[in-house]
């Protein structure tokens, strides 16, 4: 018997060391307090990517299908792979809906190459869009 | 800024399917050129094991997992306003050679998928699937102003307004 449990531990570390398998790991519980964004046009600079000014764009890229991060307090970039259950993150409309709102989310935080990704389980707050940018910066892109 | 996305935008309408299969250059911030070869995966099923048939079906963001078992996420495809999701779902757990701009950003890393191609001999194909899906699912229309024709997108801003806020109009 030990000698076959020997043998079958040698196994498994073979399988997942050289199969190129990939576990996967386990989320760290957070809550993050931020407004959604969408992640290229932030991210990049290519234009001014924040608040009511850019919502219109957001919403372009969202369902153009580039990732929807939550632009945290604390300036970090949580890009959103999960809202409450549902597993598609290509234009969503649960995430298209709240576009540029300020919203609290309970999730778990998978982090990798530099990339903070959230499987949000819980839109716990929803302050709507309050960050009023279009005073200063018009629309953008294009300026209508 | 508005120059810039000028440039960008004449560029996704004017380059055409002869256009030579290199990356190029877009003048952003910590861009450098980049091809290399990769696995695509399911980015949700990399981290977490949730893992649905075909990667999603273009339902997903979609990543390229290196052989060094780094993750590349791609954000971007060739055409404006749009994703590369489109353009990957077809390689789901299949080795391709992606072309485009990985953007070294303090913020987080980005690539943008400008040309691709099946490992290692497949024929090389612009990344802008994404039109090339929208126009077929709305009647043909061309894609070159897809944003401004999604109905999607009429809607939400009919609802809601440009800024988001209903009744919300920029000062004059």
């Amino acid at each position: 018997m030990k000698k076959l449990l020997s043998a079958l531990a040698v196994l498994a570390v073979a399988f997942f060391t050289f199969s190129g398998a990939h576990a996967a790991a386990t989320g760290k519980r957070v809550t993050v307090t931020g407004e959604i964004v969408d992640t290229w046009c932030y991210v990049t600079e290519i234009m001014y990517g924040l608040g009511t000014a850019h919502h219109q764009c957001a919403v372009w890229c969202a369902i153009g299908g580039i990732p929807v991060s939550v632009l945290g307090e604390d300036g970090n970039v949580y890009v959103v792979l999960k809202v409450e259950g549902d597993g598609t993150n290509v234009a969503n409309p649960r995430i298209i809906n709240i576009q540029t709102h300020k919203v609290t989310v309970d999730g778990d935080l998978y982090e990798r190459d530099g990339v903070k990704y959230l499987i949000v389980t819980q839109v716990v707050d929803d302050k709507g869009i309050v960050n009023l940018t279009h005073e200063e910066y018009g629309i953008q892109p294009f300026g209508k | 800024m508005k120059r810039t996305l000028s440039i960008l935008f004449t560029a996704a309408l004017l380059i055409g399917p002869g256009a030579s299969q290199a990356a190029e250059e877009w003048g952003i911030d910590g861009e450098k050129k980049t091809r290399f070869e990769a696995k695509v995966v399911d980015v949700l099923c990399e981290l977490t094991g949730d893992c649905p048939a075909d990667c999603g079906s273009g339902k997903r963001q979609l990543g390229l997992l290196r052989d060094d078992g780094t993750l590349v996420l791609a954000v971007k495809n060739f055409d404006i306003f749009a994703g590369a999701a489109d353009d990957l779902k077809d390689f789901c757990n299949k080795r391709i050679i992606a072309d485009g701009l990985l953007i070294n950003n303090p913020k987080i890393p980005l690539f943008a998928l400008q040309f691709k191609k099946l490992a290692p001999d497949g024929k090389w194909s612009r990344a802008n699937q994404f039109g090339k899906d929208w126009s077929k699912a709305n009647g043909g229309k061309k894609a070159g102003q897809w944003f401004k024709n999604d109905p999607r997108i009429i809607k939400a801003i009919a609802d809601k307004g440009v800024f988001g806020i209903p009744g919300l109009k920029q000062k004059k």
